[in-house]
C-alpha cells in the first residue's frame, strides 16, 4: 500500500463503542487491509469526547486525530453524536490559530456494519496525514527533557 | 560588606556588550530584555540593547529558584520494571555552572535576603541543628553574582524605602551599576563583584563619575513617595496578628482580589513551592515547582478540608506572612523588598501598602 | 465629568437598598482605576467611570449570588452579565445594573509604549480625560495623547458600547465605532504560515509564569478553585515549566469559553507578561458565530449553542468521505 511505503506516522482514533469500534472490528474480521498508523482509543460515545482529547493528542505529538461515532439519528444514547458534532466543529476553529493544519483532524460516522467504509476512511485519512507529514512540536519542559522524560 | 575597600570602574556603553559576552564565557549571564509588553530575564545573546535601563516585569528569583526543577529522576530497573518489587534507580540532576544576573533592581537583590534564612536551615536550628539546608538553592546562591542596576527614579508603586531598601541599595548585590553619560559606573560590593571587573574595558572610574553617581542615587531616592515612619510600620507585626480573626476586615480588603498568583510569582521574596512526581511509563522525576498561597490548592488537605478556602483567608496569609509571621522569626526583617510588582502587575490593583496601613490603623482602634 | 457626577448621585440613591455597589475608584497608578466596592454613601465621591475604568466588574457577581448588589457596567461588562444570567450563574433579581455610555477604555500597554521616550507609566503623576484626548502629567510636565491612539483594540471593534438590560442608564447612548467585528486581527494572523503561527505561540508562551491571572480575571471562568488546570486527576497539565503545558492551559481556557466568551479581553489585559491570549478565544468566537449565528452575552434567546443541537445543522458542512 502506497501509504505504507513512507515512515509510519502517529494517528490517534477516538471511536465510539457502539458503532465505529464495531465498524473497525467488522473491517478486521472481513480482513480489509488498512494502514497501521492508526491507534484506536475506544470511548463509550462520540459525545464522551472532550475536544481537549484531540488538542492534547495533537500538541503531544500525534500527527493526526480521527474521531468516529454513530451516524446521526443512530446514536446509542440518542443524541451524543449531535453534541459531538457541534463541539468538534467548533474546536476545529482553534487549529489554524495554533498553527496546526486543520486537515490533521477529521470526524466521521461509521456504523458497526460498515467495515468497508471504515477501511476507506482510514485509508483516506492516513493518506491525508502522510501528505501533511509529521506534525510540528512545541518544546518539552527543559527539566523533563534533560532527563529524557519529555512527553511522547 | 563595605564597598569602600573596592575601586569603582567605568565601562562605556560601547564596550558593555563585549564585557558581558566575556563574562558569559565563564558563567550564564541573565539580562533583562523587552519582549512584547514585558521585560523578562533571558540568557545573554549578543549583549546588545542593554545600554538603556530596563525595569524587569518579573523578579530574578527564577535564576536561583527555578519555576520548576527536577530534584531527582527515577526509573524502574531490570526485568521487574513496572512491578512493585523492582529496583528503582535514582539520579540527581546535574547542577548548573556559575551564573550572573545583570541588570537586577536593588530590590531584586534584597529579595534573596528573604530566601536565604529559609533555605539555609532556618527553623530547624533548635530541633535538628540547622541541618535542613536546601542544597539546590544554596548551590545556585553560592554560584551566582548579582549586578544591580541602580534605579534612576521610582515608580508610584515602588516602596523599597519602607522596608529598608533604596533605589541604589547594595544589600545583597555584588556589583552596583549606575547609568552615567556614556556608560555605567560599576561599584563592587563584594569580592565576587570586584572579580567581574577584571576586563580591559573596565577602566578606573574618575572622581567626578563617582560623584555624579552619588548625585543620581540621591535624586532617585527623592523621587520615592513618602514612607510611613519606620516605627509605625513595625506595628504591622502585632496588628496583623490582632486582626487574624477579623474576617470582616479581610473580606473588605480582599473584595477586589482575583486570587490569582501574579503577585506571588512576580514577587522577589515569595519562596513557596510544591513537590510533585511526574512520570511517564517506568521513568519520572520529582519536581519542585513554584506554588502560591493565593491558590486554593495551596492549603487543601487530603481529607478535603481547606483551612483557607476563601480568598480573604489567602490574602490575609500573604500579607500576614510578609509583614508579621516572617519578621517574627527572622529578626524583624519583612519578607517584602518593596519592589511593588504585586501592585504594578495586579490585574485588579490590589495594593499591599494600603492593606498593611489599614491593618495597623484598624488594630489601633480595637 | 458630568456623567461621573450623575453616576455618583445615582449610586448614592441606590445604595440603601443594596449590599454594595461595584464600580471603579482611584487605582495605584494614574493609567488605571481600581475596582471599587461601595458600601457607604461617602465612598461614592471617589467613584469613577470613564476611560480608565478598565476592569470588568461582572467578574465579581457570582461571589455575591443571593445578595442584592449594584454593578456599574460598560457595554462589554454588560455582555458578561448577560452571559452569566443566561447560564444561571447570577440571578437578575439580585442585580441592580447601572449603565452608562462607554467611549472605550485605555490599553495601558499602548499608552506606556507611546510615552516610553518621556517616562514610564508608573512615573505619571496624574492623568485626566479631555474630550478626545487624555492629558498626562509626567515628571517633566504635561502632555496629551489622542484617545484613539491608546484605546483598547476591543473598543475599536465593540458593537455594544451601551450596556444592555440596565436598570438605570445614565447619559446619552452613543453609536459604536464599528459596525461589524470582522475578526480582521485573526484573519491577519492566519496569513502567516503555520510554522510561524506555532513559533509565535512558542515565543509568547515562553514568558508565561502560570499565575493564572488570565483565568481568574475572566468573568466566565466560574469554576474558580475547582479549575481542571490544577487537578491531578485528570492530569491535563504537568507541573513542569514547559511551553507546551502553558499553551495547553490556554487551549483549555479557550475551549471552556467556546460560545461563552464575550470578548471583554480581561484575560489578556490581566496577563502581567503581556501574552495575547484573547486571540485564541476569538478564534472560537468567530467559529461559533459562523456556525450558529450566536454571539455570547447578546443573543439571549434559547440555549447557548454548545448546550443544545439541531438534527440538521444547516451551516455545518460535514466531510463527504
Amino acid at each position: 500500500m502506497a501509504v505504507m511505503q513512507g515512515k509510519e506516522l502517529r494517528i490517534v482514533g477516538f471511536l465510539c463503542n457502539w458503532c465505529s469500534y464495531g465498524g473497525a472490528d467488522t473491517a478486521g474480521v472481513g480482513r480489509f487491509a488498512q494502514p497501521t498508523d492508526l491507534r484506536i482509543v475506544r470511548v463509550p460515545c462520540s459525545g464522551r469526547i472532550n475536544p481537549l482529547f484531540i488538542l492534547k493528542a495533537l500538541t503531544s505529538g500525534a500527527d493526526g486525530v480521527l474521531v468516529s461515532g454513530c451516524h446521526p439519528r443512530d446514536c446509542h444514547y440518542a443524541e451524543g453524536n449531535y453534541y459531538a458534532r457541534r463541539r468538534l466543529e467548533v474546536m476545529r476553529g482553534l487549529l489554524p490559530v495554533l498553527g496546526i493544519d486543520p486537515g490533521r483532524f477529521e470526524y466521521t460516522w461509521v456504523s458497526a456494519s460498515e467495515g468497508q467504509r471504515w477501511q476507506h476512511v482510514v485509508e483516506e485519512f492516513t493518506k491525508q496525514i502522510h501528505a501533511l507529514g509529521p506534525i510540528g512540536r512545541f518544546p518539552d519542559a527543559p527539566e523533563l527533557a534533560s532527563l529524557g522524560l519529555g512527553a511522547g | 560588606m563595605s564597598d569602600r575597600s573596592f575601586t569603582p570602574a567605568f565601562i562605556s556603553f560601547k564596550a558593555l556588550s563585549g564585557w558581558l559576552r566575556a563574562l558569559a564565557q565563564k558563567a550564564t549571564v541573565h539580562a533583562p530584555r523587552r519582549e512584547g509588553r514585558a521585560v523578562v530575564y533571558r540568557e545573554l545573546g549578543d549583549g546588545q540593547g542593554l545600554e538603556s535601563f530596563l525595569r524587569p516585569t518579573e523578579s530574578a528569583k527564577h535564576v536561583l529558584f527555578p519555576r520548576s526543577e527536577a530534584l531527582f529522576s527515577f526509573q524502574r530497573q531490570g526485568e521487574a520494571a513496572g512491578a512493585a518489587s523492582g529496583k528503582i534507580r535514582l539520579q540527581e540532576p546535574e547542577g548548573e555552572g556559575p551564573a550572573i544576573i545583570f541588570g537586577a533592581l536593588s530590590c531584586d537583590a534584597r529579595g534573596f535576603l528573604s530566601f536565604d534564612p529559609v533555605y539555609d536551615g532556618c527553623g530547624t536550628a533548635q530541633a535538628v541543628g540547622g541541618i535542613a539546608k536546601d542544597p539546590y538553592y544554596l548551590r545556585r546562591r553560592a554560584n551566582t553574582s548579582i549586578i544591580v542596576r541602580a534605579c534612576k527614579s521610582a515608580l508610584n508603586t515602588c516602596f523599597c524605602h519602607w522596608v529598608g531598601g533604596g533605589p541604589a541599595s547594595t544589600e545583597g548585590a555584588d556589583l552596583l551599576a549606575t547609568d552615567l553619560e556614556g556608560g555605567l559606573l560599576l561599584s563592587p560590593c563584594s569580592e565576587a563583584g570586584a572579580a567581574l571587573l577584571e576586563h580591559p574595558d573596565c577602566v578606573p572610574a574618575l572622581p567626578e563619575q563617582i560623584a555624579a553617581a552619588a548625585a543620581l542615587h540621591a535624586a532617585a531616592e527623592r523621587s520615592l513617595g513618602e514612607a510611613p515612619p519606620a516605627g509605625e510600620l513595625a506595628a504591622s507585626r502585632a496588628a496583623l496578628l490582632a486582626l487574624f480573626e477579623n474576617s470582616e476586615f479581610w473580606q473588605r480588603q480582599s473584595a477586589q482580589c482575583l486570587s490569582c498568583g501574579a503577585c506571588t510569582y512576580l514577587c522577589p521574596t515569595c519562596y513557596c513551592f510544591n513537590i510533585t512526581d511526574e512520570s511517564n511509563g517506568i521513568a519520572g522525576a520529582r519536581l519542585r515547582s513554584w506554588d502560591s498561597c493565593m491558590s486554593a490548592l495551596f492549603t487543601l488537605e487530603a481529607s478535603g478540608h481547606n483551612p483557607r478556602a476563601a480568598k480573604a483567608a489567602r490574602l490575609k496569609n500573604r500579607v500576614g506572612h510578609k509583614f508579621s509571621y516572617y519578621p517574627a522569626i527572622h529578626e524583624g526583617r519583612f519578607s517584602c523588598c518593596g519592589c511593588g510588582r504585586c501592585i504594578k502587575s495586579c490585574p485588579s490593583s490590589v495594593d499591599i501598602r494600603k492593606i498593611v496601613l489599614a491593618a495597623i490603623k484598624e488594630a489601633a482602634h480595637v | 465629568m458630568a456623567i461621573e457626577q450623575e453616576l455618583q448621585a445615582a449610586v448614592k440613591a441606590a445604595l440603601p437598598e443594596l449590599d454594595c455597589i461595584i464600580g471603579w475608584g482611584p487605582g495605584p497608578d494614574a493609567l488605571r482605576d481600581a475596582p471599587l466596592f461601595l458600601r457607604d454613601a461617602a465612598d461614592a465621591d471617589v467613584l469613577r467611570a470613564g476611560f480608565f475604568s478598565v476592569n470588568n466588574p461582572a467578574l465579581f457577581l457570582p461571589e455575591y449570588k443571593g445578595r442584592k448588589i449594584g454593578v456599574l457596567v460598560k457595554g462589554c461588562d454588560a455582555r458578561s452579565v448577560g452571559q452569566l444570567l443566561l447560564e444561571g450563574l447570577v440571578r437578575r433579581e439580585d442585580l441592580f445594573v447601572i449603565g452608562f455610555p462607554c467611549s472605550g477604555v485605555i490599553d495601558a500597554g499602548k499608552a506606556a509604549a507611546l510615552i516610553a521616550d518621556r517616562c514610564e507609566a508608573g512615573e505619571l503623576r496624574s492623568v485626566r480625560e479631555q474630550g478626545d484626548s487624555i492629558v498626562l502629567e509626567g515628571p517633566d510636565g504635561a502632555f496629551s495623547l489622542a484617545k484613539k491612539d491608546v484605546r483598547a483594540d476591543k473598543c475599536e471593534r465593540c458593537l455594544f458600547p451601551n450596556a444592555m438590560d440596565a436598570d438605570l442608564f445614565v447619559g446619552e447612548k452613543r453609536a459604536p465605532f464599528a459596525e461589524l467585528d470582522e475578526y480582521a486581527d485573526l484573519a491577519a494572523f492566519e496569513q502567516a504560515p503555520l510554522e510561524e503561527r506555532m513559533a509565535f505561540w512558542e515565543k509568547e508562551m515562553s514568558r508565561c509564569i502560570r499565575c493564572y491571572a488570565c483565568r481568574d480575571a475572566c468573568p466566565l471562568c466560574v469554576c474558580r478553585d475547582q479549575c481542571v488546570a490544577v487537578a491531578r486527576d485528570p492530569h491535563w497539565l504537568s507541573q513542569a515549566d514547559g511551553i507546551r503545558d502553558k499553551l495547553f492551559f490556554q487551549i483549555i481556557h479557550a475551549s471552556h469559553l467556546a460560545g461563552r466568551c464575550t470578548g471583554c479581553g480581561e484575560c489578556e489585559r490581566a496577563c502581567p507578561m503581556g501574552i495575547p491570549v484573547l486571540l485564541l478565544k476569538r478564534a472560537l468566537s468567530r467559529r461559533v458565530e459562523t456556525l450558529f449565528a450566536y454571539r455570547a452575552g447578546i443573543d439571549m434567546q434559547g440555549r447557548p449553542p454548545l448546550l443544545t443541537f439541531s438534527l440538521e445543522e444547516p451551516r455545518i458542512k460535514e466531510r463527504d468521505w
